[in-house]
């Protein structure tokens, strides 16, 4: 059950991306694997700074990565 | 070198020191621990930098502000209570207890001391003020 307003799509763009395994996702956002699975569970939101980090590491615009549910 | 590897060394270590530290207070060579640890601290730093994986993120760092903070909370108020009963048992009945209570009381008033003053200078580094 997510517990913040911010969703997330990392887990769907994980496997859209030749099923990016969470180690090198964390990888390449320069975090660790426990943050993706709180990322992807809804439990934690990122800093601006690794929100842009991982929109980056999937290449693609942040807003399709994180939407802010009103 | 990975972060688990890193942790087996890490182990090795703690428990290499362990033993000289407890080699040493045995002996009576109480100067010993002092280079052990200093020894210990930096063959820790150095296979730290091998690790390449991220092992310390926003996160973690997230996790640690509140756990200090709760902390911090709990700690203010079990001290203050505890410091308050051992002054008023001191005044009243048991007076070694007094000394004891003023020193927690004032541990207290030190901690408190500290936190307001890194929060003046966070608050004034974030602030946008020059």
């Amino acid at each position: 059950m997510p517990s913040t307003r911010i969703n997330n799509r990392i887990r769907r763009l994980r496997f859209d991306n030749n099923e990016m395994t969470q180690e090198e996702l964390a990888q390449r956002a320069g975090c660790t694997r426990q943050t993706i699975i709180a990322l992807e569970q809804g439990k934690y939101v990122p800093s601006i700074e690794l929100a842009f980090k991982i929109a980056k590491a999937f290449g693609v615009a942040l807003e399709e990565v994180f939407q802010y549910e009103e | 070198m990975s972060f688990k590897t890193f942790t087996v060394i890490k182990m090795f270590v703690v428990i290499i020191m362990a033993g000289l530290v407890g080699w040493a207070m045995v002996s009576g060579n109480a100067l010993i621990p002092i280079p052990v640890a200093i020894a210990a601290l930096v063959i820790l730093l150095l296979f730290r930098r091998g690790v390449k994986e991220v092992v310390v993120d926003e996160r973690i760092y997230s996790i640690g502000e509140k756990a200090s903070y709760l902390a911090f909370r709990i700690f203010g108020i079990a001290a203050a209570v505890i410091s308050a009963t051992l002054v008023a048992l001191g005044q009243e009945a048991m007076p070694e207890l007094e000394p004891i209570g003023f020193t927690l009381a004032y541990s207290v008033c030190g901690l408190m001391a500290i936190y307001y003053i890194a929060y003046i200078y966070y608050n004034r580094k974030y602030s946008g003020k020059k």
